[in-house]
């Protein structure tokens, strides 16, 4: 065959190739958006059922046909949530927690991956290995014999309890310690030429170049008091310390009763907006620190 | 200030554990560096310069041996006490701060007597920062900056305390070939300027030539040689320096002395009447040979490279320790690369021999 | 690095995260495992003075008690069935999202919602979802009664509704909304992570495959699933790790109760034991039923590595 002939031949099976191409990727594309579309409104459908039953009155609630829009918008579930769950109080007790338990563990993970990244001393791998042992451990291993602590050291039913047992998280001091091995050895022979302490150089040159992993823990930590659920319910479940979680389940324990479900709805969708509104401000960060992470809070 | 290394020696431990094997970084350097001069570590890598230079900045403590500057013993005295300013290779700027932050920055650190105001701060950082021709970066992050405004602000940095000895680690490694000769030219000016002590280290011996007041050969902890550029290009102390130095590299040939005559092969190329009987190492300069019909040594001629001024002319030599031989003569020369040989006569002073065992420089008189 | 001999400035540093895990961590570990081995360790009774002896008598107990196996039961039921379908949908999902580009920071963000909620306040949303507010067994005419919005759905396409959690509710029908809840709270993590593999893959083997005209479907399963295999691996043994933990979304639908009303504690699972055997002072008990959690998660993620050194390609 002629070198020409190919080219001809070659062209028309190329024109051929295209037209099915073509439509066999406008096919597939439709089904792929159809079926991330359909995924992504199951997803949705239990928040929308949540902010909408929020809004309706318990008749309509109750309608044997449901109704997909309020008949009449209802915001005073809302109040009436906020008071009968007592969220006022839950969420300041929460935002306390959350807010002293993040500083202090920021504080205390930020010292320790510092040692650990930089510093010299005999034991330090093995240290480190040891560590990341205790990881592997289920926490509720843990929880047993720190309850019997807690209640000896006369820590019931006060923040402390709340607080101190969690301040040290191993992974965020591996996380913390991987990223500032990251930073050039130099910068820290510059500082030392130039005359930093150790201290200022990690408060001044290694945290400001930590920021986004420390921001990815706060938030990871924030959500983790936020959501937490079986330690205060175990150490301190009185009116005064009682953290959101437990507050809700609480309050709303009875399914089979004469439940107020909008009410309830409502409720949830209070602890709920929170969460919310701090991942559409800070997305990134909560992204990029579970993908390294996969610790639920 | 004259900085003087009084038996300068560096041991690492072992990294394997199993042996007790240590390696010797330094080994017993001894110098007395004049005040006010560019002086260049010179070597292949793993040869002890940057250790040396750490050791001088006080980030690595020596194993043995004192560090002066001036009359101070500063052996024991830690790095911010030394009054040092030192660039790294990779310029260490903080990433997070501004050109005018970073160069600031060892000013913040000054403590007691030494503490400054913020405007006599700001004056010396704008002070440095004009020394170094980057007034206009000020406001910029490093990441905005090319390799060469960094290198500037990395020596702004170091300046702006007003260092008593300043050390620079590869100035130039982090840069393209034409910003290289361009910030050679600039860091000389600088240190003309100032006129503080510096100490930079280099593998490329010529950036440490073409700038150095003085060069160190060094090579695995041992220090080869000491001496202005020219001269120890001239005068090398042995066969390692000799090789170290120059483009095009030297040429080196097995040859023997024999009866008062120098051998190259079976080429008789000099008379040489001092040096006893033996085999020795030869090395020529590539512009040391001539070309000349008559001449002793005949090479096999491959090819011409055209420089301008100069061609070099490409051969080879069955006592060449190299696989080929590399001369530099005058463009005006016609060369027929086709003819079986090309012959050359020899410059004197650009001949070296060397012993062959320990590759010490012979030293022969030339009748 | 700088040579320092002052090595007190580094445990200084480190001071504070040692006490903290020495008393929180470290102690725990020592007595937790102390106490299983003591016979029916009870902290009242030792705050009394008794005396306990050691044994296996915790692990006999923990082990033929009825309502444990009923835990461990659901608890490995739950990982079985929650952890491939998941694990699948979201390999799915995330090859569906990378290979197409617009809306993919949308739908992405979409996924990733369920991520970011409380699992008690969303497992309420979906026991409403699933709930039957008034008599199941009362009259069709009633207008206060609504089946759920899950049984309307149900009645739309013309199936029967079901008792899924209420008073008198099937084994089955608990397990399904159990499954459906967890598998839709473990999505968001798996898609991220699987997501992120695919990025990292490199689009010279897509543009290979495309070369020799190889088919979608063995693009899949021929390139992507083996390049992608580490973070399959890894997204399926941290699945088995979370499903073996698994409590409070089971509380979260069904309350402190752990099961519907006529047979409170069917749902129980490993960890609801636990602290059930806690809050009645059981500490042997729960140490006990705690090592046997933590060695049943150390077999299991055993098997998972061992099965994907034989399949993950790295």
């Amino acid at each position: 065959m002629s070198q020409n002939s190919m080219r001809v031949m070659r062209a028309k099976d190329m024109r051929k190739t295209t037209f099915y191409q073509r439509l066999g990727a406008i096919l597939g594309k439709t089904g792929v958006y159809a079926f991330l579309i359909l995924v992504a409104l199951i997803v949705l459908f239990p928040f929308y059922w949540m902010i909408l039953s929020s809004l309706k009155s318990l008749y309509e609630y109750k309608l044997s046909k449901p109704t997909f829009w309020p008949q009449q918008v209802l915001l005073s579930n809302y109040t009436e949530a906020f008071t009968a769950a007592n969220l006022g109080k839950l969420f300041l007790n929460t935002a306390y927690v959350g807010i002293v338990s993040t500083l202090l563990s920021l504080f205390i993970t930020i010292i320790t991956a510092f040692a650990f990244a930089r510093l010299q001393f005999k034991g330090k791998e093995l240290l480190f290995a040891a560590l990341l042992g205790t990881m592997m451990i289920p926490g509720e291993l843990f929880t047993i014999t720190n309850y019997m602590t807690v209640s000896y050291l006369g820590w019931m039913n006060t923040f402390t309890a709340l607080i101190v047992p969690f301040l040290v998280s191993v992974f965020y001091i591996y996380l913390l310690r991987q990223n500032f091995l990251q930073i050039p050895n130099e910068l820290y022979l510059a500082a030392k030429v130039d005359g930093t302490s150790d201290w200022k150089y990690l408060w001044k040159v290694m945290v400001p170049l930590a920021l986004p992993t420390l921001i990815s823990i706060t938030i990871l930590k924030m959500m983790g008091a936020w959501n937490s659920y079986i330690w205060p319910r175990l150490v301190a479940n009185d009116e005064a310390h009682r953290l959101v979680t437990n507050g809700l389940r609480d309050a709303f324990t009875d399914i089979s009763g004469d439940t107020n479900y909008p009410v309830q709805m409502a409720a949830v969708a209070l602890v709920s907006a929170p969460l919310f509104l701090v991942f559409v401000f800070l997305r990134k960060y909560i992204m990029a620190g579970v993908s390294r992470s996969g610790i639920k809070g | 200030m004259k900085i003087v290394l009084q038996n300068l020696t560096k041991i690492f431990p072992s990294r394997n554990k199993k042996s007790d094997e240590e390696v010797v970084a330094v080994n017993n350097f001894n110098f007395e560096i004049p005040d006010g001069k560019l002086i260049g570590l010179l070597g292949p890598s793993g040869c002890g310069k940057s250790t040396t230079l750490y050791m001088i900045s006080g980030l690595q403590k020596p194993s043995s041996g004192k560090i002066f500057f001036g009359n101070d013993d500063v052996t024991e005295l830690s790095t911010e006490n030394r009054g040092i300013g030192l660039v790294f290779q990779n310029y260490a700027l903080y990433p997070h701060l501004t050109v005018k932050q970073n160069i600031l920055f060892p000013l913040q650190n000054l403590k007691g007597k030494d503490k400054l105001d913020k405007n006599t701060m700001l004056d010396r950082a704008y002070e440095a920062a004009k020394l170094v021709q980057i007034e206009q970066l000020l406001d910029r992050k490093p990441s905005e900056l090319s390799g060469g405004q960094q290198q500037r602000v990395a020596i702004a940095r170091a300046l702006v305390k007003m260092p008593r000895v300043l050390l620079l680690d590869e100035p130039l490694s982090n840069l393209d070939a034409r910003l290289r000769l361009q910030t050679r030219e600039e860091i000389r000016r600088i240190q003309k300027e100032t006129g503080i002590t510096t100490v930079f280290v280099t593998h490329d011996q010529e950036e440490a030539m073409s700038i150095s007041d003085m060069i160190v050969v060094m090579k695995t902890g041992v220090v080869q040689q000491i001496g202005k550029p020219q001269d120890v290009y001239d005068d090398p102390a042995n066969l390692f320096v000799a090789k170290f130095l120059g483009t095009p590299p030297i040429n080196v040939f097995s040859g023997h002395v024999k009866g008062g005559t120098l051998f190259i092969g079976g080429d008789a190329v000099m008379d040489i009447q001092t040096v006893a009987d033996q085999e020795v190492v030869v090395g020529i300069r590539p512009e040391g040979f001539v070309l000349d019909e008559n001449g002793p040594l005949k090479c096999k001629p491959s090819n011409v490279e055209v420089m301008g001024r100069d061609v070099s002319i490409v051969s080879t030599h069955d006592a060449s320790l190299n696989p080929l031989v590399r001369s530099i003569v005058n463009a005006d020369n016609k060369i027929n690369i086709s003819s079986e040989y090309v012959r050359y006569a020899v410059k004197p002073h650009k001949i070296f021999i060397f012993n062959k065992e320990t590759e010490e420089r012979i030293y022969f008189e030339v009748k | 690095m700088v040579e320092s001999k002052q090595q007190w400035k580094a445990w200084l540093y480190l001071a504070p995260a040692i006490v903290l895990l020495l008393i929180f961590t470290v102690w725990p570990i020592i007595n937790t495992i102390h106490m299983a081995f003591l016979e029916n360790y009870n902290g009242l009774k030792a705050a009394g003075g008794a005396t306990f002896n050691f044994g296996f008598a915790n692990f006999q107990k923990v082990v033929s008690y009825r309502r444990f196996t009923q835990c461990m039961q659901n608890t490995m039921l739950l990982c079985v069935i929650t952890v491939p379908i998941s694990s699948i949908l979201a390999l799915l999902i995330a090859v569906a999202l990378h290979s197409i580009k617009r809306f993919q920071k949308v739908l992405q963000t979409i996924f990733f919602l369920p991520y970011v909620t409380n699992s008690i306040a969303i497992g309420m949303v979906f026991a409403a979802m699933f709930n039957i507010v008034g008599s199941f067994l009362g009259m069709e005419s009633e207008i206060l009664v609504t089946p759920g919005i899950v049984n309307n759905i149900i009645e739309f396409f013309g199936g029967t509704k079901v008792n899924w959690i209420n008073y008198g509710s099937t084994y089955t029908a608990n397990l399904f909304v159990m499954a459906v809840y967890i598998i839709w709270n473990a999505l968001p993590f798996k898609i991220l992570i699987l997501l992120g593999g695919l990025a990292s893959i490199n689009k010279q083997y897509y543009e290979a495959a495309k070369v020799d005209s190889t088919p979608h479907w063995r693009v899949l399963t021929r390139i992507t699933v083996p390049l992608l295999s580490p973070m399959l691996a890894y997204v399926i043994i941290t699945g088995f790790i979370a499903g073996f933990k698994e409590y409070t979304s089971i509380v979260g639908i069904f309350g402190e109760s752990m099961g519907p009303a006529n047979d409170a504690g069917r749902l129980n699972t490993m960890v609801g034991f636990i602290y059930d055997s806690l809050a009645n002072n059981n500490q042997g008990r729960a140490s006990a039923a705690a090592l046997i959690l933590f060695g049943v998660i150390l077999v299991v993620t055993l098997i998972n590595l061992w099965v994907s050194k034989k399949r993950v390609h790295y």
